[in-house]
């Protein structure tokens, strides 16, 4: 999901990169105030972890083999603003080291992958392993698996609404492409995410307790993120976010902008096409998108009741709901 | 006038928290300076955590009433940082010690938290890397390093601090024979106390003149080196065998 | 020449270089010979080899084209598409240029003059140290666990790669506590 350059127009790509560190400015103040110094290392050694393992392939359909983004996963291990940290540190190596990612386009791709994908994952991590009682282990699992689910497909929507607003590619197409291909993609994240969590807890379970305790501590800190968050998506999915074509447009037309619509900063230059179908197709992802949630749900409820069947065996040190 | 004891422990026991085992039981020995010492025991037998005592890294939460003293200084929360200029640590696996990106930038490390700069540093930085046999190392990356390479950066990186102890965690053992053979001879000629926890019986009885032997925590012997590796009885109780250098020879002979 | 650049200045070259390719217009256009031209002029400048070239270029072409498909679906999208396909690659020639000539370290110690928070210089300091340290020890482990698959499947894959990789962690964790000690035991505070 890592944009290159020359997909983003410029004011995407600054207000991207705005909002991006904003959010890595809060992760950064608040692993200064809440890291313990011995934890410290941990950063470097996690963004060097995630590296390695983005680097494993998973064998997937059809000789296809599809790899680990990693970021709700260290969110689970480490906490939510470090895994911001690690996350962003990730980024900036693949770029400026591996040419991978765009250098404009950096700011998105932090936004994307190391704020909402681990912020939004994170969330969602934090809200399903309250709605599972009795087994700690299996509700960490289960939450794992849906939270990386989650934080996939929020970055393809974000990454469409990017698109969309640069007027690279419209939204009624950005959107079911990105979203439909990236709820699937997201099915092996999450079952990556998950058994991994799995495998970390039967050997240290200490390594993730430690972490949500620490996130459940900082509770409160929460709020810049989901601002910002929010604001990012406001920005990118928004305007377009309604099932009938061309939302911002027709709101131009009415308010008779139709002739500087090229120009305007915020109208994608697609108002010209009429593109069939595309209204509907936004309202079937949106739809598929519900239903992905819930089956993702289940699916990860499942998984976790498949890998974690005893309630016998809760491991003491294990995350609880504290 | 009497000398202090470059490293003084005296009944040091520790317990891994929360409620884990006892790893040191009532741990007592000095070494006078100049002297080098050898820690033998078998794995788990307590030797890397005596070790990390010697540079204050445990107990996590220092005793205020010490039960160690490096150059006479007591070990408490104050003295913590002199103790730890004074007691270079080299790490069992040099990855863990070699975290900068340069050589440079790695023996000038230490230095550097104690305010030395500039052209001083840099001086002390090429000083430290001839003592260990790689000036000119200064720009390479530590990963593009052999093994015993890496050993050297490391050693130059604590000899940089100035210590007067050195401390050294199997400091042989994953260099090969002419590696292994080096650095005993570097070792050798490096001034001031050493205690060495090893395997390599070898080696002991090449640089040490006393042996410590540890087991589950307790000091079970201690004495010159040749006299206690001879003892076939005591070596074997412990998990640890004669070295073939001593086998022809009489234990007190 | 180019590698003894001031790295803050090849690398604010660098972002403008691709700013101004992003700005320039949607469509294949004469424009575009200016930052080819500029370019294909530093090469030799930054004796950047073909080879190296190309290999980075064929790799990231397999992200562009991913991306670049998805222009394709749009009505009438040749254009955008041929432009973005131009935008990227003479980008990422640049960052090419860029990364050849200068060493991760320099550029981080030009973040670090920037105001780059030390949390950030640190973590990515120990990032690019350890990154061949724990691939090193990944692919050990992925080595001892083929040695031991006899009858390879998916299922199995993932149990294996999910396992080496929580593994890989739990040692990265490890270490982490090993290095705070060894900075510890040389002065660190």
């Amino acid at each position: 999901m890592h944009l290159p350059d020359g997909f983003l127009d410029t004011k995407t790509a600054l207000f991207s990169a705005g909002v991006a560190a904003a959010g890595v400015g809060f992760a950064v103040r608040e692993v200064r105030a809440t890291l313990e110094p011995r934890r410290m290392p941990l950063l470097g050694l996690a963004a060097a972890f995630v590296f390695a393992a983005q680097m494993l392939n998973f064998p997937v359909v059809g000789g296809t083999s599809g790899h680990l983004t990693g970021g709700v996963l260290t969110a689970v291990l480490l906490g939510p603003a470090a895994a911001v940290v690690v996350l962003t540190c990730v980024l900036v190596v693949q770029c400026l080291v591996f040419a991978d990612g765009g250098l404009m386009a950096l700011g998105a791709n932090v936004f994307n992958m190391a704020i909402l994908s681990v912020f939004g994952g994170y969330f969602a991590f934090w809200a399903a392993a309250r709605l599972v009682r009795g087994n700690s282990v299996r509700a960490t699992v289960f939450a794992a698996a849906f939270a990386g689910w989650v934080g996939t497909v929020l970055a393809s929507i974000s990454v469409a609404g990017q698109l969309a607003l640069s007027g690279t590619v419209p939204w009624g197409l950005a959107f079911p492409a990105m979203a439909n291909v990236h709820m699937l993609i997201g099915i092996g994240e999450g079952l990556a995410t998950g058994l991994i969590t799995l495998a970390v807890l039967r050997i240290r379970p200490d390594l993730v307790a430690g972490a949500q305790a620490q996130a459940a501590a900082a509770g409160w800190s929460w709020v810049p993120y989901g601002l910002l968050v929010s604001v990012g998506l406001a920005v990118f999915v928004a305007p377009f976010a309604s099932p009938w074509p061309d939302g911002l447009e027709s709101v131009a037309a009415k308010l008779g902008f139709e002739e500087q619509a090229g120009r305007s900063a915020f109208a994608a230059p697609f108002a010209e096409y009429e593109v069939p179908g595309v209204g509907s197709a936004t309202l079937a992802t949106a739809l598929a998108g519900l239903v992905g949630t819930v089956l993702a749900f289940g699916a990860a409820y499942l998984l976790a009741r498949l890998l974690v069947p005893s309630l016998g065996t809760p491991h003491k040190d294990a995350p609880s709901r504290n | 006038m009497e000398m202090n004891p470059a490293v003084e422990i005296s009944n040091l026991s520790y317990r891994y928290p929360p409620r884990g085992r006892l790893a040191l039981d009532g741990i007592s020995f000095a070494v006078a300076p100049d002297e080098c010492v050898a820690v033998l025991g078998p794995n788990g037998a307590g030797k890397s955590t005596l070790l990390l005592h010697l540079n204050g890294l445990l107990p996590e939460k220092l005793p205020e009433n010490p039960n160690l003293r490096i150059d006479g200084i007591p070990l408490t929360p104050e003295t913590v940082h002199t103790v730890r200029q004074k007691v270079g640590l080299l790490f069992q696996d040099p990855d863990d010690q070699l975290i900068s990106a340069t050589v440079f930038e790695d023996v000038a490390f230490g230095p550097r938290q104690l305010g030395v700069d500039g052209p001083v540093l840099r001086s002390l930085v090429e000083h430290s890397l001839k003592l260990v046999g790689l000036g000119g190392f200064e720009d390479r990356e530590p990963h593009r390093l052999s093994q015993g390479e890496k050993r050297r950066v490391c050693l130059a990186g604590v000899l940089a601090c100035r210590p007067s102890v050195l401390v050294l965690d199997e400091p042989t053992s994953d260099l090969d024979p002419r590696g292994r053979r080096d650095f005993k001879q570097l070792l050798r000629n490096l001034p001031g106390a050493k205690i060495v926890a090893t395997h390599d019986l070898e080696l002991a009885v090449d640089l040490c003149s006393r042996v410590v032997i540890l087991d589950e925590g307790r000091l079970v012997a201690q004495g010159p080196t040749v006299a206690l590796l001879s003892d076939e009885a005591l070596m074997l109780a412990h998990g640890l065998e004669k070295p073939h250098s001593l086998l022809h020879r009489h234990p007190h002979g | 020449m180019l590698h003894r650049a001031p790295p803050g200045l090849k690398l604010g070259s660098a972002l403008v270089i691709v700013i101004a390719i992003v700005l320039m217009p949607r469509r294949p256009d004469a424009l575009y010979l200016l930052p080819a031209a500029l370019l294909l002029g530093l090469w030799p400048l930054a004796r950047m080899p073909l080879g190296f070239a190309v290999r980075r270029m064929l790799v990231a072409e397999f992200f562009i084209l991913g991306m670049a498909l998805l222009t394709l679906l749009a009505p009438e999208a040749l254009p955008v598409f041929l432009a973005a396909l131009i935008k990227s690659n003479l980008s990422i020639f640049a960052m090419l240029l860029l990364i050849w000539t200068t060493p991760f370290q320099s550029i981080l110690q030009q973040l670090r003059r920037l105001g780059l928070p030390a949390v950030m210089v640190t973590t990515l300091a120990l990032m690019y140290r350890y990154l061949p340290v724990l691939a090193e020890e990944s692919s050990r482990m992925q080595r001892a666990r083929a040695s031991r698959t006899f009858a390879p499947g998916r299922r199995l894959a993932w149990h294996s790669l999910t396992t080496i990789i929580g593994q890989l962690f739990v040692r990265a964790a490890d270490r982490a506590e090993r290095i705070y000690l060894a900075m510890c035991a040389r002065g660190w505070k």
